[in-house]
């Protein structure tokens, strides 16, 4: 797993870390309830949230199936967390409908949390307890007779890869593995939902590598999977739909690659060119640019068809001295979607 | 599940929690909690005890040792409950991973409050042990005594919850402790009878708790138990009742927005 880094939006799959977990816990029964269905898991209309003087989200609908991996993406702010939080019956709604595994969603829906795995963006495991006492604590939440946890346990501690480590206190482990932990916790309890809340943010390439790995494997096993990430390649790799959320409202929803090619086309051509004027470039693109955008120094054109630019470009006799030619992905939908004002 | 049932496991599941990480620590905890009433006792009870010769017809040691183990249980209850709870809300995020679980609110208080009951049962059992052995037990009521530590479990734990809900910072908390606790502890009536006080201040302190707690525990281990030793309990009751619901929902705006 060491050997094979995920470069920058990259296609490269972890092959190597999936079958390493399966063949770590080949007989790990993590989803209760297998077999992906059509069915509707989680259904949104008109969601809205509003604290004291913010609208945090704004009418959204969506609807995730049974069995898929559904993302949330946008910059801080959009909304995701708030919406997160409601189907997790953390907060209450404060306008619209929202039903999970067919019950609606209100604070303290027990029918609704039984079946939910909620990973959160801080770590929040115990620091006063070992890892296993974390996860035998956390079953008794779920009233789990104590021999089936202890076992499942062991069971996730090695999915996760932290077996030999049950016994250390949490305040020894480091990021990585204790967002590890907060994964195994939220499978203690078998969940037909895995929700997780920013899954990968502050961790190191290895580490990520981990997460998506367990991700997908559980996946694999019937796991729904809805996902919030400002990381596009997180999004492209893991998710088979989402959604693209900007001040509280949905601005696109697709599978990454629809999405992707819908927006911006199949291929972009960056070009450096300090202060100069963009429309010869524009002008000579022609019917080949599907879009254009700037940012500093950068004009980046993008094609709906590879290598169309380019042939504009030799047909007109313009070559820029600094370009590069790349596939298309989300990052660029992203940008394009929700601008490239920071946030805060 | 019957709902009752469901209450006790989930409040049981949260009792676990306190237990297993109490666990850890168990003889540094006891050591600090035991350190400052044995000090008092000591300091207080032998040491200005040479100059009082009797008050209310017993020694000074014997008058003030009682309401120590009910101050001991008091600290050892608000103490755990305010700073634990604080970080519970604002550091380790004990409280938020509970709530991804189908636990509430209300299991959770309720669950506190089984824990610092146990607290309060536990640390005055250990007082309980140092003044047997000074011989200044001298009644089998004493051992009622965890009635009294019970009600204290609520009734010192809720305010204390409360304060570590709302508090924004650390030094808010010792609000709480410096000026509520500590003055409580002084004038309470472990040091000294209060019925010399003007009845302005009588009346201000019969108003807290500790006072009827004080009250209670000398009854018990003195074996002066009158008829109108129940009124202490009743206020006690109480107390615990008009109490018991209140950092509900100080903890539920924090945890559920």
């Amino acid at each position: 797993m060491r050997e094979e880094f995920p470069q920058r939006a990259g296609n490269a799959y972890p092959q190597g870390l999936c079958k390493e977990l399966v063949a770590v816990a080949p007989d790990l029964d993590l989803a209760s309830r297998p077999s992906a269905s059509a069915e509707d898991v989680i259904v949104a209309r008109g969601l809205e949230k509003t604290y004291t003087d913010v609208r945090a989200v704004r009418g959204v609908d969506f609807t995730i199936r049974r069995g898929e991996c559904f993302a949330f993406l946008g910059p801080n702010g959009a909304g995701k967390s708030s919406t997160i939080r409601m189907l997790s019956c953390l907060s209450p709604l404060s306008g619209g409908e929202l039903t999970v595994l067919g019950h609606k969603a209100d604070i303290g829906e027990r029918r609704i949390k039984e079946r939910l795995g909620i990973v959160s963006q801080d770590d929040n495991v115990d620091p006063d307890l070992s890892l296993m006492e974390n996860l035998l604590v956390y079953a008794r939440y779920f009233s789990m007779p104590a021999e089936e946890a202890r076992q499942h346990a062991e069971e996730l501690l090695t999915f996760m890869q932290l077996e030999g480590r049950s016994k250390a206190a949490v305040r020894e482990l480091s990021g990585g593995m204790r967002r590890r932990l907060v994964i195994a916790r939220a499978l203690m309890h078998h969940p037909d939902i895995l929700v997780l809340d920013e899954p990968t943010t502050g961790l190191d390439p290895q580490a990520r590598l981990l997460v998506w790995g367990a991700v997908q494997q559980l996946k694999a096993q019937g796991v729904t999977i809805v996902l919030t990430t400002h990381y596009m390649d997180e999004a492209e790799r893991l998710a088979d739909r989402l959604v693209v959320m900007d001040h509280g409202r949905i601005l696109q929803e697709d599978a990454p690659r629809p999405l992707i090619e819908r927006t911006v086309g199949r291929e972009a051509v960056e070009i450096w060119h300090r202060g100069g004027d963009d429309a010869p470039f524009i002008a000579a693109a022609g019917d080949a640019l599907l879009l254009s955008d700037r940012h500093g120094d950068t004009l980046v054109l993008y094609a709906g068809e590879p290598g169309r630019i380019g042939q504009a470009f030799a047909r007109s006799g313009i070559a820029p001295e600094r370009m590069l030619v790349r596939p298309t992905n989300l990052e660029d939908v992203f940008l394009t979607l929700t601008g490239r004002d920071l946030r805060e | 599940m019957n709902r009752t049932l469901r209450l006790l496991r989930s409040a049981g599941a949260v009792w676990w929690r306190d237990f297993v990480a109490w666990r850890k620590f168990w003889r540094s905890s006891i050591l600090l909690n035991f350190g400052e009433p044995l000090t008092n006792l000591l300091a207080l009870g032998v040491g200005l005890g040479a100059y009082v010769a009797v008050m209310q017809g017993v020694s000074f040691l014997q008058f003030i040792a009682p309401g120590l183990l009910a101050v001991t249980a008091m600290n050892a209850v608000t103490f755990d409950a305010g700073f634990e709870t604080y970080d519970k809300l604002n550091s380790s995020g004990v409280y938020a991973a509970m709530l991804t679980s189908p636990l509430t609110v209300p299991e959770i208080v309720l669950g506190e409050y089984l824990w610092e009951a146990t607290r309060a049962i536990l640390y005055g059992a250990v007082f309980f042990v140092v003044i047997l052995a000074f011989g200044l037990v001298h009644s089998w009521w004493s051992l009622l005594l965890p009635v009294p530590l019970i009600l204290f479990g609520v009734l010192f734990t809720a305010p204390a919850l409360y304060v570590a809900a709302v508090a924004r910072t650390h030094e808010q908390l010792f609000y709480y402790f410096s000026l509520v606790i500590t003055p409580m502890f002084m004038f309470s009536g472990v040091f000294f009878p209060v019925a010399h006080l003007p009845w302005i201040v009588q009346d201000i302190i019969y108003i807290l708790p500790l006072y009827h707690g004080v009250l209670l525990t000398r009854a018990m281990v003195l074996g002066q138990m009158t008829p109108s030793i129940v009124w202490q309990f009743v206020w006690l009751i109480l107390y615990a009742a008009v109490l018991a619901y209140l950092p509900v929902r100080a903890l539920a705006r924090r945890l559920t927005t």
